[in-house]
C-alpha cells in the first residue's frame, strides 16, 4: 500500500514537472514490448530450425551486427544519464560516434546492393518452397541453384525495332537509333530557290538596265553611281566582310591570323591607282566587235577573254 | 612628331577576377602619323588608369584601319607583376623586358638530337656530348 501511494506521488509529481516525459515513457515501454514479443516469436522459430540461419548475406549480417551494438550502446548511453553519472570520457559515447559513422557510410552502399539482395531473397524463398515441396529430388536443388544464377541475360535484352512494335496502337513511333534534331524552321530547296528568285527581281528593280528603263518611262531623273575604285562592289563587300571579323575578333578577345589568300585580296583591292582601276575592265569586249585594219569581214577574231585572273573576279552565274 | 596629337579610346572594359586583370580594346586616333609604338601607349595608359607600375601593362595586336589614322588593338593590365608573370605567355613577358629569350642555337640542338638517336636507354647524353665533341675537334 505503501509503495502503491509512494508511486503515485511519484507520478504526479512527474507529470508535474515532466508531462512530455511521462508521455515518452509509456511509448518506449509500449513499443518495448512488442519489439519482445516479436523478437521471441521468431527465436522460438529459429530454434524449432525452421529458418536455416548458417551462411547468409555477410552483408546484411555485418548490418544487423552493428545496429545491435548501436542498440545496446543507446541503452547503456540512457542508463547512465537516468542515473545522473557523467558520461564524460567514457569509451561508450566514442563507440555510439564510431558506430553511427559506419550506418552512415553503409547507407550508398545498401541502395547499390537493392537490386542483388532483393533478387536473392525472392529466389530463396522460392528454392526454399521448392525444397519443402519436393523432397530429396536432385532436380529441386539444380532448379534453385538455376534460380540465384546472376550473371547478366543477353536474351533477355530488348532490340531497339522491338520497342516500336510494342506501341501497336496505329501512332507511329521512330526507331531511336541516332540523335536527330527536328529542324522545323529548314526550308526546302524549293523554298530557298523560290526565296532567291524574288529576292534577284527586287535587286534588279532598284539597279541595273530595268532601273534605267522604269526610271525612263517614269520621268524620274537619271542616277549616276560610282562603281570604280573604292565604291566598287567588290571592295564594299570586303569592307562588309572585313567589319564583321573585326567585331567577332573583338567580341572574342583574339584575332583570326590572316592567311595568304586573304592577304594577296587585300593588297589587290587596296592599290589604290588613283580612281582608274575599271577602266580597262570591259576593254576587249569593246574592240571585238570594231573592225580592225587588214581584216578580212568575214573572219571576227577570237580574244582570250582575258586571263584567268580575270576570270577569277568574273561574277558568278546566277542560275535559279 | 610629338605635335600630331594622339587620342586614346578604350572600349568594352571588362575586369577579368579569374585572371587578376583588366582587359579592354583600345583604338588609337593617330592622324598623320604611321603608327603609335607600344611603350608610348603603356605609358599613356598608365596615366589614364593611374597604374603604379607600368610593368603590368600589356598592349598587343594592333591592325591598322584602311586609309590610316585609327588602329584598333587589346590591351590587359594585371593587378601585380606576379599575377602578369604567372598568366601571360612567354613572348610578351620578353617583350616587356619580364623574361629573358634563351637562345639556343638551331644547329646545335639538331645534332644533339641526331647523337641522341644512336643511344638507346638510359641516356648519358651528357656525357656522351663531351666525349663526341671531343672527337669531333
Amino acid at each position: 500500500m505503501m509503495e502503491e501511494t509512494k508511486n503515485l506521488d511519484l507520478d504526479r509529481s512527474i507529470k508535474k514537472e515532466a508531462p512530455q516525459l511521462a508521455a515518452l515513457l509509456k511509448e518506449m515501454k509500449g513499443v518495448l514490448d512488442t519489439v519482445t514479443s516479436k523478437v521471441q516469436a521468431l527465436t522460438a522459430k529459429v530454434k524449432a530450425n525452421d529458418f536455416p540461419t548458417a551462411g547468409g548475406i555477410s552483408y546484411l549480417e555485418a548490418k544487423h551486427l552493428l545496429l545491435l551494438n548501436y542498440c545496446q550502446s543507446l541503452v547503456y548511453y540512457s542508463l547512465r544519464k537516468a542515473k545522473g553519472l557523467s558520461i564524460e570520457k567514457h569509451p561508450v559515447v566514442q563507440s555510439l560516434i564510431e558506430i553511427r559513422l559506419f550506418l552512415e557510410k553503409i547507407r550508398p552502399i545498401d541502395q547499390k546492393m537493392e537490386y542483388q539482395v532483393q533478387k536473392l531473397t525472392r529466389d530463396i524463398g522460392r528454392a526454399a518452397e521448392q525444397l519443402n515441396l519436393k523432397e530429396k529430388e536432385s532436380e529441386a536443388t539444380e532448379k534453385s541453384e538455376d534460380l540465384l544464377k546472376y550473371h547478366p541475360n543477353p536474351e533477355m535484352l530488348v532490340s531497339r525495332s522491338d520497342m516500336m512494335a510494342e506501341d501497336g496502337n496505329a501512332v507511329y513511333r521512330p526507331p531511336k537509333i541516332a540523335p536527330t534534331l527536328m529542324e522545323e524552321d529548314k526550308m526546302s530547296k524549293q523554298e530557298r530557290n523560290a526565296l532567291r528568285r524574288e529576292k534577284e527581281t527586287q535587286r534588279r528593280a532598284k539597279e541595273g538596265y530595268m532601273k534605267d528603263l522604269i526610271d525612263d518611262l517614269e520621268g524620274r531623273p537619271e542616277e549616276v553611281r560610282e562603281n570604280v575604285g573604292n565604291e566598287s562592289r567588290e571592295f564594299i563587300r570586303y569592307q562588309q566582310q572585313w567589319e564583321e571579323r573585326a567585331q567577332r575578333e573583338e567580341e572574342l578577345f583574339t584575332r583570326a591570323p590572316v592567311t595568304k589568300m586573304e592577304k594577296k585580296k587585300e593588297k589587290h583591292l587596296k592599290k589604290s591607282r588613283d580612281g582608274l582601276l575599271a577602266l580597262t575592265d570591259g576593254f576587249f569586249d569593246e574592240i571585238k566587235t570594231l573592225p580592225l585594219e587588214g581584216d578580212t569581214g568575214d573572219q571576227t577574231k577570237n580574244f582570250n577573254n582575258g586571263s584567268s585572273a580575270t576570270g577569277r573576279l568574273k561574277k558568278r552565274k546566277r542560275r535559279y | 612628331m610629338a605635335d600630331k596629337a594622339v587620342t586614346i579610346r578604350t572600349r568594352k572594359f571588362m575586369t577579368n577576377r579569374l585572371l587578376s586583370r583588366k582587359q579592354f580594346i583600345i583604338d588609337v586616333l593617330h592622324p598623320g602619323r604611321p603608327n603609335v609604338s607600344k611603350v608610348e601607349l603603356k605609358e599613356k595608359l598608365a596615366s589614364l588608369y593611374e597604374v603604379k607600375d607600368p610593368n603590368t601593362i600589356f598592349v598587343f595586336k594592333f591592325r591598322t584601319h584602311f586609309g590610316g589614322g585609327k588602329s584598333t588593338g587589346f590591351g590587359l593590365i594585371y593587378d601585380s607583376v606576379e599575377n602578369a608573370k604567372k598568366y601571360e605567355p612567354k613572348y610578351r613577358l620578353i617583350r616587356n623586358g619580364l623574361d629573358t629569350k634563351v637562345e639556343k642555337s638551331r644547329k646545335q640542338l639538331k645534332e644533339r638530337k641526331n647523337r641522341a638517336k644512336k643511344i638507346r636507354g638510359v641516356k648519358k647524353t651528357k656525357a656522351s656530348d663531351a666525349a663526341k665533341g671531343g672527337k669531333k675537334k
